[in-house]
C-alpha cells in the first residue's frame, strides 16, 4: 500500500474511532455525574413533579420538564413541517427564477442566527406581540378549548417557546426538503403533467412519495435541535411555577429539559442538585437518542417501501 | 503579468500587516505602569461585580497586583474557591454548614453592603409609591392580583392605582439577589417561611423568571403592572421605578446609602462564620431599608498568596470602600471592619 492511502485510513480511522469514543465517553460521564440523583432518587425521579432547591426541603423531580421539552418540540415540529414543506415547494416549483437565489440565502442565514440572539429577539419583541395581540385573540376566540387558557402576563410563555423553535427548525427541514424537490426526477414530473394532472397532483404525487423518507429524516433533524435548544427557549419560557409544571395551557410559563439545566446550572447550591441537575441531561440524552432510533426506523421503513430512487 | 486575482491577495496580505502593526503598537503604547507579576483572580456573586471591577485599577497601581474578577454567579464563586481554582470567591449568601466543611479551612468576610429594589411598571404613576413586607409576601404568593386591590391602596392614599393585573417577575437563574428577597420575605411572613422559604432558588408559587437583573428589569419594562427585584444600583442607573418599603418603625425608607447605613447598624456583631442578617431590622432603626444585605469574601486560611491576598482584602475593606458610594455600596461600618480585619489576620501559609 502507498504510504498516502495509509495514511489516509489512518487519519480517517483515528477521526472515526475518536468521534465514537467521545459520544461513549459523554455518556459515561454524565450518567457518572448523575449518580448520586440516580441513588436517592431511582427511576421516580422520571415522574415526580416537584423542583425545590430550598435547603432542608429539598426535592427534584423531572416530570414538569420532560413535559415541557416534549409539547415544547412536538409542537414546533407540528407548525414547522407544513410551513417548511410549503417553502420548499414553492423555492423549488413555484417561485419565479429571480427569486430563487435570494429568498434561499436569506432562509438560510436564519439558521445562522444565533440561538442567543434569537431569544433576545423573543423577549424583546415576540413576547410583548404574542401577549398584547395573539393571545388574547386566541383566547377569546378558542378560549374553550383547555389549549388556550388566559393569556400569559409577561409574554413568557410555552406559547413563544413554540414559536422561537419553530423558527429554528424552519431553515433546516426547508433547506434539505428543498434540496430533495429538486432532485426529483424530470422526467417522472412531465410525465404526470402530461398525463393530464394538475401542479398540486403532480406535487401530491410524483414529488411527495419521492421525497418523503428524505422529508422524514429532515424532520427528525430539525425535532432534535428542537429538543436540545437551550439559551433560546429558556430566556422566553419563564419557568415553571407552584406545582403547575404540567398542564393544558400553552399560555403559562413552564420549563424543557434543556433551558431548566441552563438556567439552574451555575451556582446550584448542593450536591443533589447539581445531580439532580446532570439527571435530567442524562433524561434528555436518552430521549434524544430514543427519537434518533425512532427516525432512522422510520426512514428505513419508507426507503424500502419505495424501492427505486429512495434515499436513506 | 500576474493575474489579476494575485494583486487581490497581495494587497489583503499588506492590510492585515497594516492592521496588525498598528494594533501592536498600539497596545505595546498602553503598558501599565508597574507589574510584579501577581494575579489575584476571584470569582462568584454579580451583585458585588461593579464594585470589584472598579477596584482593579486602583489595586494596580497600589501594589502591582492584577485583580481579576468573573461575576459568575454567587455558587459558581462558591464552587470555584472550594476547589481552589480561584484566589478568592464571592457571595450574597452566606455559606451553609456543608458548603463550610466542603471548602475545607475556609473564612468568610463581610466586604460590601448594599440593598435589593423592589422595581415595578405603572403608566402614568409616580415612582417611590409605598409598600410593605406584608402586602409584598401576599403579591408574590399569588393571594394579591390586581394593583388597585385595598390592601397597596391603603399604603398609597391619594395615588389613583390602575387597575391592572400585576404580573411578578423573578430570577430563574441562581442569584444572592433571590437569597436577599427571600430572606426578607420569610422574616416578614410565617407562612411564606413555611411555604416557599429562602435561598438563591426556591420554587416560586406564580410568576415569570428571567435570566439575570438585566432580564428581569426587561420584563417588568415590558409589562404594564410588573413587580420584581433586582440590586438597588442597577434599578438606579436604569432609571426604574422602585418602592419605599415600611420597616418595622413604621417609616417609608429608601434604597439609598442612608437607609442601607441604617439597617448595617441594626446587626454590628458577626456570629461565628461572620455572616450578618440585617433584613427587617428591629423598629428603633426608623431610616433603615429592611432589604440591605452584606456580600461575602470567602478565602482559604492557608494559601500560597497569603501575604497578596491579606494586603488586597485590607485594602478592599478599608480603600476600597471609598469607591462603593457612587455604586449604591455603603462602606462597611466600624464594627464589623474590626472583625472583618481579625478574619482577614487568620489567613497565613
Amino acid at each position: 500500500m502507498r504510504f498516502g492511502d495509509l495514511s489516509l485510513q489512518v487519519v480517517a480511522g483515528a477521526a472515526a474511532l475518536g468521534a465514537t469514543l467521545l459520544v461513549g465517553l459523554i455518556a459515561w460521564k454524565v450518567a457518572d455525574g448523575a449518580w448520586p440523583s440516580v441513588r436517592h432518587y431511582g427511576l421516580k425521579f422520571v415522574w415526580t413533579n416537584a423542583w425545590i432547591p430550598v435547603t432542608g426541603h429539598e426535592l427534584y423531580g423531572a416530570a414538569s420538564f420532560l413535559f415541557g421539552t416534549a409539547v415544547t418540540s412536538l409542537v414546533a415540529l407540528a407548525l414547522a413541517a407544513p410551513l417548511s414543506i410549503g417553502i420548499a415547494i414553492y423555492l423549488s416549483e413555484l417561485a419565479p427564477r429571480f427569486l430563487r437565489g435570494p429568498v434561499t440565502a436569506l432562509i438560510e442565514t436564519l439558521a445562522a442566527v444565533p440561538s442567543v440572539v434569537i431569544g433576545l429577539w423573543g423577549i424583546l419583541v415576540l413576547g410583548p406581540v404574542l401577549r398584547t395581540h395573539v393571545e388574547p385573540a386566541l383566547h377569546s376566540a378558542f378560549g374553550f378549548i383547555p389549549l388556550f387558557g388566559p393569556p400569559s402576563s409577561t409574554g413568557s410563555s410555552i406559547f413563544t417557546a413554540i414559536i422561537v423553535l419553530t423558527f429554528m427548525i424552519l431553515p433546516i427541514v426547508s433547506s434539505i426538503t428543498r434540496e430533495l424537490f429538486l432532485g426529483v426526477p424530470h422526467d417522472q414530473k412531465e410525465g404526470a403533467l402530461a398525463l393530464g394532472s394538475t401542479h398540486w397532483e403532480m406535487v401530491r404525487g410524483v414529488m411527495f412519495p419521492y421525497a418523503r423518507g428524505g422529508i422524514a429524516a429532515a424532520l427528525i433533524l430539525g425535532l432534535g435541535r428542537a429538543l436540545g435548544e437551550a439559551i433560546a427557549v429558556t430566556q422566553v419560557i419563564g419557568g415553571v411555577t407552584g406545582s403547575s409544571g404540567i398542564q393544558w395551557n400553552l399560555f403559562a410559563t413552564g420549563d424543557t429539559l434543556a433551558s431548566k439545566i441552563a438556567a439552574s446550572y451555575q451556582g446550584a447550591t448542593t450536591n443533589l442538585q447539581v445531580a439532580s441537575l446532570i439527571y435530567l441531561g442524562l433524561i434528555l440524552l436518552v430521549f434524544s437518542l430514543f427519537v434518533n432510533f425512532l427516525a432512522q426506523v422510520i426512514v428505513r421503513r419508507v426507503a424500502r417501501k419505495q424501492g427505486f430512487g429512495a434515499r436513506a | 503579468m500576474p493575474k489579476h486575482g494575485t494583486f487581490i491577495r497581495i494587497g489583503l496580505l499588506a492590510a492585515v500587516a497594516a492592521v496588525l502593526a498598528t494594533l501592536a503598537a498600539g497596545t505595546a503604547g498602553a503598558a501599565p505602569a508597574k507589574k510584579t507579576g501577581i494575579t489575584i483572580a476571584g470569582a462568584g456573586s454579580t451583585f458585588v461585580q461593579p464594585l470589584v471591577q472598579q477596584w482593579i485599577a486602583p489595586v494596580g497601581a497600589a501594589y502591582g497586583y492584577e485583580l481579576q474578577y468573573s461575576g459568575v454567579g454567587s455558587g459558581a464563586g462558591v464552587a470555584a474557591i472550594t476547589a481552589r481554582t480561584v484566589d478568592f470567591g464571592a457571595s450574597d449568601a452566606p455559606l451553609t454548614a456543608d458548603q463550610f466543611t466542603a471548602c475545607k479551612g475556609c473564612v468568610q468576610i463581610p466586604w460590601a453592603l448594599s440593598a435589593t429594589a423592589i422595581i415595578y411598571n405603572l403608566q402614568g404613576v409616580k415612582n417611590l409609591l409605598h409598600m410593605n413586607g406584608a402586602v409584598l409576601s401576599k403579591i408574590f404568593m399569588g393571594q394579591i392580583t390586581q394593583w388597585d386591590d385595598p390592601a397597596i391602596q391603603k399604603l398609597n392614599k391619594g395615588v389613583n392605582l390602575p387597575s391592572v393585573k400585576i404580573a411578578t417577575v423573578h430570577r430563574s437563574d441562581n442569584s444572592g439577589t433571590t437569597f436577599n428577597f427571600t430572606d426578607y420575605l420569610s422574616s416578614v411572613s410565617p407562612s411564606w417561611k413555611s411555604q416557599i422559604g429562602n435561598g438563591v432558588a426556591v420554587s416560586w408559587p406564580n410568576g415569570t423568571g428571567q435570566r439575570g437583573s438585566a432580564g428581569v428589569a426587561a420584563g417588568v419594562a415590558q409589562t404594564p403592572g410588573g413587580i420584581g427585584y433586582v440590586d438597588v444600583a442597577y434599578a438606579l442607573h436604569n432609571h426604574l421605578s422602585y418602592f419605599a418599603m415600611q420597616n418595622k418603625s413604621g417609616k417609608y425608607a429608601t434604597p439609598g446609602l442612608k437607609g442601607i447605613l441604617a439597617a448595617a447598624s441594626s446587626d454590628q456583631k458577626p456570629d461565628a462564620n461572620n455572616a450578618l442578617s440585617i433584613v427587617n431590622p428591629p423598629k428603633k432603626f426608623a431610616l433603615a431599608y429592611p432589604i440591605s444585605t452584606y456580600t461575602y469574601v470567602i478565602v482559604p486560611t492557608s494559601t500560597p498568596k497569603a501575604a497578596d491576598i491579606r494586603k488586597f482584602l485590607f485594602w478592599a475593606v478599608t480603600k476600597g470602600q471609598t469607591y462603593g458610594p457612587k455604586l449604591l455600596f455603603q462602606p462597611i461600618p466600624k464594627p464589623v471592619l474590626v472583625v472583618a480585619e481579625k478574619t482577614i489576620k487568620k489567613i497565613g501559609s
